[in-house]
């Protein structure tokens, strides 16, 4: 029978270092994918740790990590050649579908904006389907800023209202100050119908959730994306539940009408 | 049907053709009379023509004087079957022949059909019916107690369907017809009723015939031979001490492979429990080298008997639902092994002291391949998959149905959470906040618990060079504090209540909100003997069921 547990090998095709702490994989791949869903990749020896998709494109998938702990250390120990072991694609994702003719507000902090990468890259390159993008994201300091090349292109595109923040300190294009500062900008009271995706920290998420609503925003168009320990994606290890929800199956993306009531 | 139940069934079926038999071959005599006016007849036995029958016996002896009775019945009994004062055919003759010929005569093909099965028995009238022929309902009807008693099935359905029910209905409508009394007009309902059920009973007898016996009775010594035989196919697992002690310093009771009956310790909980057999500890996930993963593979290809109480079966379905379940995804490394259960469930004599399965629901079980009372010197043994019963042949047969406990001394209420709303409150008691001084967060709650399903992964390496080694997965605990535990430190649950607020509401609440059947915990009440800061999940529930409540109605008055 098939093992859930198994995972499989996949050539690294490319490393890009993104910060210091930070590198994006290039990894050989083609089954399709939904926007926001992460793979657990591992390396022998070392472990293995849910990562979203953070790219994609034809034959290949992109993953950027942070490094912070055991496994993502082995993987900034891989190059361009090397095997990283991996299984997936789990946990559920924005509905993007719905996102579509609408206005859309994107709010992430530091690797959060990994997962939402991929749908800010779709209404950029679909321009026809978007009214609006209102992205805000956040960063530590001009050091720790991810993806420097898509945070200028977005910020070229027409349809696209960006704010680029870090948190203590001022850079060119860079406000000072959290996200949760610029959220009064977004004009909710202008729009027709519109969603609101918040990918970060969890305190991160609160706040900016708190805030929008504040701004008049309706909790039912918020969708936010929970991190939570995992050690299997598929809802056997218990390490992701609250309450009788599994962040790997039923998540990691959740309406913030359910979020709202989940508590650790 | 056990072989008791077909014993006095057999009984009761012989006892009634021989009374119906005795009713139409003589007038009623006194001393019946007397009898029958003191009988409380049954009322809804299945049969609606027997339903009716007593009813009309019922009326019979409530309308009429016992000293007019004789007299009113005997001369019914001459109309009805004597025709006596009656013109020719204005009665209910009751011979076969008079109603299977098409002349409506006695001793006619019936007749001799009948004197030739009863000549196969060596069987020939008494001297007291001298008066009657062989065909006579009476002389049937008593042919059919001869059956009964001789336990042969197929004789009877053969001699019911092809003789007594090929002419008894229009004989019974005869009756009805002819008849003044309600006594006889019952009696001919109570016939007809009676035959039709019988010749169903006598197939549901024969399919339980055909089934073998289920339930044996064997020295201790014949069912170790069975363990030493079964153990060439299977590990066969069961509680027994093993070295060390408990927290209660008794010795510690641990499911081990065992060789003899006298190695089980079925009268106390296990310290642990039989979970550790199809999820251990610890399993190999696969081996890999720098390129490659291989699936680990089972160390032997025997199956798994396991003597197990009915917490732990009912345990099983839990762990089952979560590794077979979860998210219509199945995990390998358990169903590989929980494919090679089979389950011998032991009965609870008696509910050992912190066992709360009763309030939890799960004291029951019929989940078993085999079922087992031991009795000192004995054992009983119900199997249940068939497979097994060859090992029986040998053995005694018995009505052994294994017994479940009813009442435990731990009782747990379980609190009543019906919306969002009430469980947002139900999770931020001050309650789970008191366990911050009690609760080290040792996790052996977790370890002990049949229904704990949690896990860590683990790479292990073989050489220095760390290219080949395995993956590995361990037991983890929703009460250590590193459980939710993410890079950087940060911790979803940050005390020891956040995590027995958890568990308490996994158990007894979340696990049913999202599979529906049942909760998790089974209350085999291990983790109560477990705790060494001595914390009861059942004192921990009934807590949390009575602030819940308190918190509730001081929400009510706000
Ligand atoms: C759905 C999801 C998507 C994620 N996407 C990304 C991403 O795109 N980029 C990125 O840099 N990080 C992402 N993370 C966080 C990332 O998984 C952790 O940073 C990573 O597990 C740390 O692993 P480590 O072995 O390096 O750290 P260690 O601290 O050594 O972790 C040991 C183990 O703990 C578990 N663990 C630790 N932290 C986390 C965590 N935050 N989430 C889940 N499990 C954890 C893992 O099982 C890991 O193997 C995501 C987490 C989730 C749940
Ligand atoms: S929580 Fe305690 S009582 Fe309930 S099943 Fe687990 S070990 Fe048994
Ligand atoms: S409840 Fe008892 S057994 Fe469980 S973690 Fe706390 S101290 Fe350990
Ligand atoms: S990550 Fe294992 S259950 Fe969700």
């Amino acid at each position: 029978m098939e093992n859930i547990m198994l995972p499989e090998p996949h050539q690294i095709l490319d490393v890009v270092k993104e910060t210091q702490a930070e590198y994006t994989f290039r990894v050989a791949y083609d089954k399709p994918t939904q926007y926001n869903q992460f793979f657990q990749l591992s390396i022998p020896k070392v472990g293995e740790a849910p990562i979203s998709v953070s790219g994609k494109g034809n034959g290949y998938l992109e993953f950027t990590m942070r490094k912070v702990g055991r496994l993502t250390e082995g993987v900034f120990g891989l190059d361009k050649g090397d095997t990283l072991f991996m299984r997936g694609p789990y946990g559920n994702s924005f509905p993007v579908a719905d996102f579509e003719g609408k206005d859309l507000v994107v709010i992430c902090g530091g690797t959060g904006m990994s997962p939402v990468k991929t749908v800010l890259t779709h209404f950029m390159d679909h321009p026809e389907i978007s009214k609006s993008v209102h992205f805000i994201v956040g960063f530590k300091d001009i050091n720790s800023v991810l993806f420097t090349d898509a945070l200028k292109t977005f910020s070229e595109q027409p349809k696209f209202r960006t704010t680029y923040c870090l948190d203590n300190s001022e850079a060119p294009g860079f406000h000072k100050g959290f996200v949760t500062q610029y959220i009064k900008n977004v004009p909710f009271a202008d729009f027709d119908d519109y969603n609101v995706a918040i990918v970060g920290p969890p305190m991160m998420m609160g706040f900016s959730a708190q805030e929008c609503l504040k701004n008049g925003a309706d909790p039912k168009k918020i969708w936010v994306s929970f991190e939570r320990r995992m050690s299997c994606a598929v809802g056997k290890c218990g390490h992701c539940k609250i309450n009788d929800t599994y962040v790997c199956l039923d998540g990691p993306v959740f309406n913030y009408t359910k979020a709202a009531h989940l508590f650790d | 049907m056990s072989p008791s139940e077909v014993q006095t069934l057999n009984q009761n079926r012989l006892h009634f053709y021989q009374l119906l038999a005795r009713v139409y071959q003589h007038e009623l005599s006194q001393s019946m009379i007397q009898q029958l006016v003191h009988v409380t007849f049954p009322k809804q036995t299945g049969s609606a023509e027997m339903d009716r029958g007593y009813g009309l016996l019922e009326r019979y002896f409530v309308n009429h004087q016992i000293a007019a009775i004789e007299e009113d019945l005997a001369c019914d009994y001459a109309k009805v079957f004597l025709a006596a004062g009656e013109t020719k055919g204005n009665a209910a003759f009751p011979y076969e022949s008079v109603y299977t010929s098409d002349e409506k005569l006695v001793m006619q093909q019936a007749w001799a059909d009948v004197r030739a099965i009863y000549g196969l028995e060596k069987l020939a009238l008494d001297t007291e019916m001298a008066d009657i022929k062989e065909d006579h309902i009476a002389v049937e009807l008593k042919f059919m107690a001869y059956l009964c008693e001789k336990n042969n099935l197929e004789a009877q359905q053969t001699f019911l369907k092809t003789h007594l029910l090929d002419w008894i209905v229009d004989f019974c409508e005869d009756i009805r017809k002819y008849s003044h009394t309600d006594f006889y007009r019952g009696i001919a309902d109570l016939t007809v009723g009676f035959l039709k059920r019988d010749a169903a009973l006598i197939e549901t007898l024969q399919t339980a015939a055909q089934a073998p016996a289920t339930s044996f009775t064997m020295a201790n010594s014949d069912f170790d031979a069975l363990i030493q035989q079964w153990q060439q196919h299977y590990h066969v697992f069961a509680p027994a001490f093993v070295n060390g002690r408990s927290n209660q310093h008794r010795p510690l009771v641990r499911f081990q492979e065992i060789n003899q009956v006298s190695d089980i310790v079925y009268d106390r909980q296990s310290d642990f429990s039989a979970k550790e057999i199809y999820y251990p500890i610890m399993q190999t996930m696969f081996y890999f080298t720098e390129h490659e993963v291989k699936e680990s593979r089972l160390k032997d290809d025997k199956d798994y008997l396991i003597f197990m109480h009915p917490c732990d079966i009912n345990a099983l379905r839990r762990t089952d639902t979560v590794f077979m379940k979860n998210g219509g995804l199945t995990d390998s490394y358990y169903k590989r092994l929980r494919d090679k259960v089979k389950i011998v469930m032991m009965e609870c004599t008696q509910s050992c002291e912190n066992c709360f399965c009763v309030s939890m629901n799960s004291n029951r079980s019929d989940h078993y391949d085999m079922a087992v009372r031991f009795d000192q010197h004995q054992m009983n043994v119900n199997v249940k998959d068939p497979s097994f019963l060859a090992d029986f042949q040998a053995a005694q047969t018995s009505d052994f149905q294994p017994q479940f406990i009813s009442e435990n001394q731990a009782t747990v209420t379980l609190p009543e959470i019906n919306s969002r709303e009430e469980l947002d409150l139900a999770g931020h008691l001050d309650y789970w906040q008191t366990f911050n001084e009690r609760c080290i967060g040792c996790g052996g709650c977790n370890t002990v618990c049949p229904t704990c399903t949690c896990f860590d992964t683990l790479d292990v390496t073989y050489d220095e060079s760390g290219k080949q080694g395995e993956r590995r997965r361990v037991w983890s605990s929703c009460m250590l504090d590193t459980f939710t535990q993410t890079a950087g430190g940060n911790r979803a649950r940050k005390t020891p209540g956040d995590n027995m607020r958890f568990k308490t509401l996994h158990k007894v609440y979340d696990y049913k909100q999202r599979f529906g059947e049942e909760n998790m915990c089974v209350g085999c009440g291990r983790c109560v003997m477990r705790c060494p800061k001595d914390i009861s999940f059942s004192d921990t529930i009934n807590g949390f069921t009575a602030a819940f409540a308190q918190a509730k109605q001081e929400q009510a008055v706000k």
